[in-house]
């Protein structure tokens, strides 16, 4: 028994594995960690700024890709986002800044367990209201704490990531961005994989496949939410100041899933390629039309999803079966 | 206690308009099976069309209902038949991620061309009340209230009472059966989900009466209608009166007895939906 399981789990492995599917991935890092580099010109501070805010959008979709792999469409990303945030203003009042990222982060991870554990029996649309409702609560439980506490609707104020060197910082959110990709490829390339795949596949069969539905489940959920709250303290030690209304807003959660989608779900690549358009596009849109610049952006994701509906990847992968990155 | 009965009439007078949307809302979810996130944004445009038609026409906001709910209808279906009818038989994210796109479209189409300011529509009635015994009700919310009520008495009228409503019942129970025994499925669609958001404009033309208009005021409306739609069960047409009722009437209940209750009662509100759903869930409904 044991012998056909190892046979095929090396079969469904091998297709997979090829060394060539990394090639873009590296390329998009190594560009990364270039781009401080070029010869930027007068607005080079503008567009590291850019980049680096590209980086936490790519952090933030692909952390939620990761979750969404196991089936669970979350709308409460924004919470662990904020969570993240949070954790971060108050913990680095304690502790330096190395020790207070990923305590918050931990502590998002562990109250995204909660909300797992209360969830795990919805599905779909009912799943995606809880976590939207969660989100809620945890904003206004924030917004309602005494202002000694957590700035109550006023907000933070957040002392800068490594003393404001923005390279720095960017190095610093490359480096997670590193590390959610890694840890997406990790998922993708192990027995995760297959296991994350069959919860979202139907879950009545990935039990009597003898999944352990919660014990996955939730460690997808821990793993997203930890990535997440990387990027609300990336965030927050950037922008210097959090406050409730806009740090848990739901355009937070609704970002990384568009994000995702428009860049292919389910993939390493993906997400991270889609946060890079979609920001940039969102940019340049920005300096052309002031107010409600992101009419197009709602048409360029109305049409993505009419003709595009596999994502920026499906453009590459017409025809080709699975093996995705 | 006159302090008790007065939140329990603000809460159900609150409610009215909660059901408006939610109502909606459960039309489009329920008979076309479309999460329409956009829900809000149709609400944005009746509250404009009234503010658009009070102000540069003159005319009272409540006599341009019937225009805001015929012409967000028209809106409706147009936007079923050039995008939400290509996306039925897609994965149900893809469904959602059309809707976001349409909301974030319509809603910055609102802020390029009105600029992100609240308007507020003035009327006659606005600093009106009318006092029964003991409690006080302010006159725009007592003729929103009544306005809210006649329309969902009308709406529940057609759903029970003519073949239309027969067969968007039925397409919300089994829409395959529905197309076996001779439904035009695609036409119920259509009319459903048009439906839907003239209930939006018109619950957005009170809105703009009640409150103001501007571009994102649609969303907190939204939210509450899909916790409501939630709390009756998708696809429950009838259950999101009652729903309603208790949201606005718990939520009133925390605004006057928990101190500093305005901030709280979103938290309650949604800690009520959760609580639903996980009760649900456990009790093997989903």
């Amino acid at each position: 028994m044991s012998r056909v399981i190892e046979a095929t789990r090396t079969v469904s492995r091998r297709p997979d594995f090829t060394g060539r599917a990394f090639v873009p991935l590296a390329l998009f890092f190594l560009l990364a960690l270039a781009f401080p580099f070029l010869p930027l010109g007068a607005r080079a501070e503008y567009l590291l700024q850019i980049a680096f805010f590209t980086v936490v959008a790519g952090v933030l979709a692909l952390s939620w890709d990761i979750l969404a792999r196991s089936g669970q469409v979350s709308l409460a990303h924004a919470a662990f986002y904020g969570l993240g945030a949070y954790g971060f203003a108050l913990l680095s009042k304690a502790v330096p800044w190395f020790l207070a990222m990923p305590l918050a982060a931990l502590i998002a991870g562990l109250v995204s367990l909660i909300l797992g554990a209360v969830t795990m029996r919805l599905s779909g649309m009912y799943f995606a209201i809880a976590t939207l409702a969660f989100t809620e609560v945890v904003r206004t439980v924030i917004q309602n704490l005494p202002e000694s506490v957590a700035g109550g609707a006023n907000g933070l104020l957040v002392p800068a990531l490594l003393g404001g060197n923005a390279r720095a910082q960017y190095f610093l959110a490359l480096a997670v961005l590193l590390l959610t990709a890694l840890v997406s490829l990790a998922v993708r390339f192990t027995r995760l994989h297959h296991a994350f795949a069959a919860i979202r596949q139907g879950e009545e069969t990935a039990r009597v496949l003898g999944v352990s539905i919660v014990r996955y489940k939730l460690l997808a959920f821990f793993i997203s939410s930890f990535l997440a709250a990387l990027g609300g303290v990336l965030f927050a030690g950037k922008t210097f100041f959090i406050n409730p209304l806009e740090t848990f807003s739901l355009a937070n959660s609704i970002a990384p899933l568009t994000t995702s989608i428009f860049g292919g779900l389910y993939t390493t690549l993906g997400p991270i390629l889609g946060a890079t358009v979609l920001r940039v596009a969102e940019e340049i849109l920005h300096n052309y039309i002031k107010n409600g610049y992101l009419v197009v952006y709602g048409l360029v994701l109305m049409l993505s999803i009419l003709w595009l509906p596999r994502g920026l990847m499906g453009l590459f992968r017409k025809g080709k079966r699975g093996g995705e990155l | 206690m006159d302090l008790f009965f007065q939140t329990l009439l603000n809460g159900l007078l609150q409610s009215g308009i909660y059901a408006l949307v939610a109502s909606g809302l459960a039309l489009a979810v329920g008979v076309v099976g479309i999460v329409n996130f956009a829900h809000g944004e149709f609400l944005m445009i009746g509250a404009f069309l009234a503010w658009g038609l009070s102000t540069y026409l003159g005319v009272d906001p409540l006599l341009s209902l019937p225009l805001a709910a015929a012409s967000v209808f028209a809106v409706g279906a147009l936007t079923y038949r050039v995008s939400i009818r290509h996306v039925l038989l897609a994965p149900e994210l893809n469904q959602m991620l059309l809707t976001f796109g349409l909301g974030i479209l319509l809603q910055n189409l609102a802020l390029m061309l009105l600029g992100g300011n609240t308007r507020t529509v003035t009327t006659t009635y606005q600093g009106s009340s009318i006092s029964l015994g003991e409690l006080s009700v302010g006159g725009p919310k007592l003729i929103a209230f009544g306005f809210a009520v006649a329309i969902l008495a009308g709406l529940y009228a057609v759903l029970y009472r003519t073949t239309l409503g027969r067969q968007m019942r039925a397409v919300a129970q089994n829409r395959r059966g529905s197309q076996l025994i001779g439904i035009n499925v695609d036409r119920v669609y259509l009319i459903a989900f048009g439906v839907s958001c003239g209930l939006a404009a018109v619950a957005g033309v009170l809105v703009a009466v009640l409150l103001f208009a501007s571009p994102t005021v649609g969303l907190v409306f939204a939210l509450k209608a899909f916790a409501i739609i939630v709390m009756a069960g998708l696809g429950n047409l009838t259950g999101v009166l009652w729903a309603s009722v208790v949201l606005g009437v718990s939520e009133a209940l925390v605004q006057t007895y928990v101190p500093g209750g305005g901030g709280w009662s979103d938290a309650v509100f949604f800690l009520l939906i959760f609580a639903t759903l996980v009760f649900r869930s456990f009790r093997g409904a989903r």
